[in-house]
């Protein structure tokens, strides 16, 4: 009889506690739907505000968020788009034309090589034309080496290292010793004078991880044939950043003497913000709205404006300054002088500090809105 | 707790076994007593008494079934005295020095293990034939000395070593394991026929138009389960309670090797058996049956006897092995401690003055190792395997080789005939000369990655890349190993490897291969290095 009532309690207990756990989870499932609606509630709200905020700011001549272009940034001059269309057609000569055309403007054949060259790892048979039909063309072996390191690039992918598979580290090595073996061929078929062959070999030098020494032997080589070719300084950046090859401090060293070599105009002192921008983008403790108002960094942008005024609207670079600008003018509360900067580069944002972000158009906008609205009044 | 006492608890613990199950049968009994006496009639009290028969039965099964189950003994070449005088010497002359009755048969095996079985009756109080199975490869990796050692240790657990019953539980730990296994065994016989039986029973509904019922087999075998739960349940107190006297018996056995072997011997064994059984697996399935796919076996007694030139040719990597001992046991209920331990344990011990005494290797034992390795294969390999092709080790390595990288081909060709190419090298190179672009849309017919799928343009070329390039290097090897001009090398300390026999060739193939996958294809210099007569 007691095994009886033994059993009679031990089930009655375990009745008892199901039923709690029942109630429990349905009792969780209520809140949890309560909490979707309250959100849910509050993002209408803000997403509301939002939008009469753009809406007024659009209204004031700025770009609307659908037409922001975010692949380029700057407005792409025609020249660049007849050539791209040629070489689609395998007019590889209207290509070459073009970047010839840059002269000695070292920065601007860097920028004129570069979208040939992004053209031609998706179809690259009118450089496979022009390899052939040109053989020691420097130019050519120029775009080569370029294009092999955005190939690699799409081969490796954006994914951090632990979801990149073993064949995309592979072939990823593999193409960019390639494109060194290109490069140095483009090295050995230029003008003596030229610096692009080795500036290509830069971003190599990264990806493959060349010592500190070997480095900064490519960078002499670049140096020395020209110390101010703005584009080799952005690359060199790159490689003392603490992502890739160097250290917050390497890198500040870096961009410190880069911009001490240039005289105002040369837009040198661009290294020292990306610099900053870098390592703010890298800590996560570094709060945007205290640590780009340190003294230093509200002086090194007192210096980029000068060298901005300093170069006028002439240097191809100016659109990157001002990009780079408008972002740490935001931040250091300069909303209209941030305001002025937007006017400049507004509709186009393929830059830095916007293409870090996870969305670019929404960086952007929240910066450029956020100034507008502060430096309009009555808005 | 003495040693006496120890084994007198096993012993209680054994019997209570058996007590366990006649106490659950009284009180099935007293609960059908209680019930008809206290004023329980008709059919409620047909039904409760029918119950605890049910209940009954595997009670009463578990008590006899204690004694039924017997392991299946491993397959092995029986050697008598006359045939094998020196190692029945040594097995006699262990078993004298340990203090235990010598097997009276020793069967040679396929496995690194030594292990003592024997057929005692009556709970094990009645000796019966003692068996040592003693296996062929464990021999190759072990000099005299060590073997002894391990000798030592199996003849040990028999041995009268502190008391007359440690045999006893040695035996009794055994039987136990293997009468719960047999509850569950039962149980899942029986969900499996009464699955069997309801699906007959649903196909003959279905057959006269009745929707069949859903088979349900989840209250089927539950009595054995229930038993086998009760009995898991007392087995593993029976270990728990034992676990730590058995341990120190292993511990013990150990000592009786270090008498036996000496300090030395005993740990180095120890430390071998590691290495051993890494090496034996990977010789087995990269050796010994590389060429089994292929149709052929090394030549007769070379199947077990090839370890001796891999154990040769592998000392440095057998080296780290023997070094690093598991510091776990394999299992809470096992019960030797972890070899780390006893490894310890042993090299711990005073010098006993028998540091560095030579040993000629434990093959030497046997008047006619080689015949007996290949007497082994006759019982071990199954009929299909005896009636595949013998082969010297060298011919085996490339005659296999070349029929895997022709089978391998056999892939490429299908891609090359979808594409309109032809089967051999030479009328892919003829395609790819008339038409460059082929060689693309045939590394499209090839498996491919995720990432190598989803590319474009460029990058999905310099995908394909390497894989093109190696079907055409998979074609060359094709060309080459049939024109005598490259040969599968065996290597017991590395894998097997293309030779080519001209000299320089292979930088110059891999140029040669280099040219042919490039954006500009040349096929000129592959034609000159590999089909020029």
């Amino acid at each position: 009889m007691i095994g009886l009532y033994i059993l009679g309690a031990v089930l009655l207990f375990g009745a008892f506690k199901f039923l709690r756990g029942v109630y429990f989870i349905r009792k969780a499932k209520r809140l949890e739907a309560e909490i979707g609606t309250l959100n849910a509630g509050t993002e209408a709200i803000e997403a509301r505000q939002r939008a009469e905020k753009a809406a007024a700011v659009v209204a004031l001549g700025f770009v609307a968020e659908a037409d922001l272009d975010t692949e380029n940034p700057a407005p792409v001059p025609p020249e660049r788009t007849a050539a791209l269309e040629a070489v689609r057609t395998g007019d590889w000569e209207a290509g070459a034309a073009y970047i010839e055309a840059a002269g000695q403007d070292w920065h601007e054949r860097m920028e004129r090589v570069r979208p040939l060259a992004l053209a031609a790892a998706e179809d690259d048979a009118w450089l496979l034309a022009w390899r052939a039909a040109r053989p020691t063309d420097p130019t050519a072996a120029l775009v080569d080496a370029d294009t092999a390191i955005m190939v690699a690039w799409n081969v490796r992918g954006g994914q951090s290292g632990s979801r990149t598979t073993q064949e995309q580290f592979r072939l990823f090595r593999d193409l960019l010793i390639k494109a060194q073996e290109v490069a140095h061929e483009a090295q050995r078929l230029a003008d003596p004078a030229d610096p692009t062959p080795y500036i290509v070999e830069q971003p190599i030098g990264q990806g493959l991880g060349y010592s500190h020494e070997r480095y900064r032997e490519l960078w002499e080589q670049v140096v020395k044939r020209d110390p101010k070719v703005l584009w080799s300084h952005i690359s060199g950046l790159q490689y003392w950043c603490r992502k890739w090859r160097g250290s917050h401090e390497l890198a500040l060293a870096f961009a410190r003497e880069s911009a001490a070599v240039g005289e105002p105009g040369d837009l040198l002192s661009l290294l020292p913000l990306i610099a900053y921008f870098e390592q703010e983008t890298y800590e996560e403790d570094l709060a945007a709205e205290t640590f780009f108002k340190e003294p230093e960094i509200v002086a090194a942008v007192d210096a980029a404006l000068l060298d901005l005024a300093a170069a006028g609207d002439e240097h191809p670079g100016t659109a990157r300054l001002r990009h780079m600008l408008a972002y740490l003018l935001f931040w250091q509360d300069r909303d209209e002088q941030a305001v002025e900067q937007f006017r400049h580069i507004d509709g186009h944002i393929g830059a830095l500090p916007w293409s870090y972000a996870g969305s670019p158009k929404r960086r952007y906008l929240y910066a450029r809105d956020w100034a507008v609205v502060v430096a309009t009044p009555g808005l | 707790m003495g040693a006496s006492l120890r084994a007198l608890r096993a012993l209680v613990l054994l019997a209570g076994f058996y007590l366990l199950g006649v106490v659950l049968l009284g009180i099935l009994a007293g609960i059908d007593y209680a019930a008809l006496s206290g004023g329980l009639h008709g059919p409620a009290a047909g039904k409760l008494v029918i119950v605890s028969v049910v209940l009954a039965i595997p009670i009463v099964r578990g008590l006899f079934m204690l004694r039924t189950p017997k392991g299946e003994p491993p397959a092995g070449v029986a050697v008598t005295e006359a045939q094998e005088p020196a190692l029945w010497e040594a097995v006699r002359d262990v078993a004298r020095q340990v203090g235990t009755r010598a097997p009276d048969e020793i069967a040679l095996i396929d496995e690194v293990n030594a292990a003592v079985s024997e057929d005692a009756s009556l709970l094990g109080l009645r000796p019966g034939t003692r068996r040592l199975y003693l296996g062929l490869p464990l021999m190759t990796g072990l000099d005299e000395m060590q073997l002894r050692a391990v000798l030592a240790h199996e003849m040990g657990h028999y041995a009268n070593l502190d008391t007359r019953l440690t045999p006893l539980i040695a035996r009794g730990r055994a039987q136990l394991i293997r009468t719960i296994g047999h509850f569950h065994d039962r149980a899942d016989g029986k969900v499996a026929k009464e699955r069997a039986k309801q699906e007959k029973a649903a196909e003959k509904r279905i057959a006269k138009g009745k929707k069949a019922k859903e088979i349900d087999t989840t209250g089927q075998g539950v009595t054995y389960r229930a038993m086998a739960k009760i009995y898991t349940a007392y087995g593993n107190f029976y270990m728990r309670a034992t676990l730590s006297s058995a341990r120190r018996q292993e511990l013990a056995a150990d000592l009786a090797s270090v008498r036996v072997a000496g300090r030395d011997s005993a740990a180095s064994a120890l430390r071998e058996l590691n290495a051993l059984d890494s090496a034996h697996d990977f010789y087995m399935s990269s050796y010994a049956t590389l060429g089994v796919g292929a149709g052929l076996l090394p030549r007769p007694g070379e199947v077990f006897g090839g370890l001796r030139r891999l154990l040769d040719a592998r000392s440095t990597e057998l080296e780290d092995l023997r070094r690093e001992l598991s510091t776990e046991p394999t299992s809470p209920y096992d019960s030797h401690p972890a070899l780390a331990e006893r490894v310890a344990r042993i090299e711990a011990l005073p010098d006993d003055g028998r540091t560095g005494q030579s040993a000629r290797p434990a093959l030497e034992l046997l008047s006619d190792a080689d015949g007996a390795l290949a007497a082994l294969e006759q019982v071990v390999l199954s009929p299909q395997a005896l009636a595949l092709k013998r082969l010297d080790w060298e011919d085996l390595v490339h005659e296999s080789m070349t029929q895997y990288v022709g089978q391998g081909a056999e892939e490429i060709r299908e891609a090359l005939s979808a594409e309109g190419a032809g089967p051999d090298l030479a009328a892919l190179l003829d395609a790819i000369d008339a038409d460059p672009a082929l060689r693309w849309r045939i590394a499209d017919r090839f498996p491919k990655s995720e990432q190598a799928a989803a590319a474009t343009g460029r990058a999905a070329r310099e995908y394909a890349r390497p894989a093109l390039r190696r079907a055409v290097n998979q074609l060359v090897t094709v060309e080459l190993t049939a024109r005598g001009a490259a040969r599968w090398q065996l290597s017991w300390s590395d894998s097997a490897s293309l030779r080519y026999l001209a000299d320089g060739f292979e930088d110059q193939l891999d140029l040669a291969l280099d040219a042919a996958v490039a954006d500009q294809a040349d096929t000129e210099p592959l034609r000159k290095l590999v089909l020029a007569p």
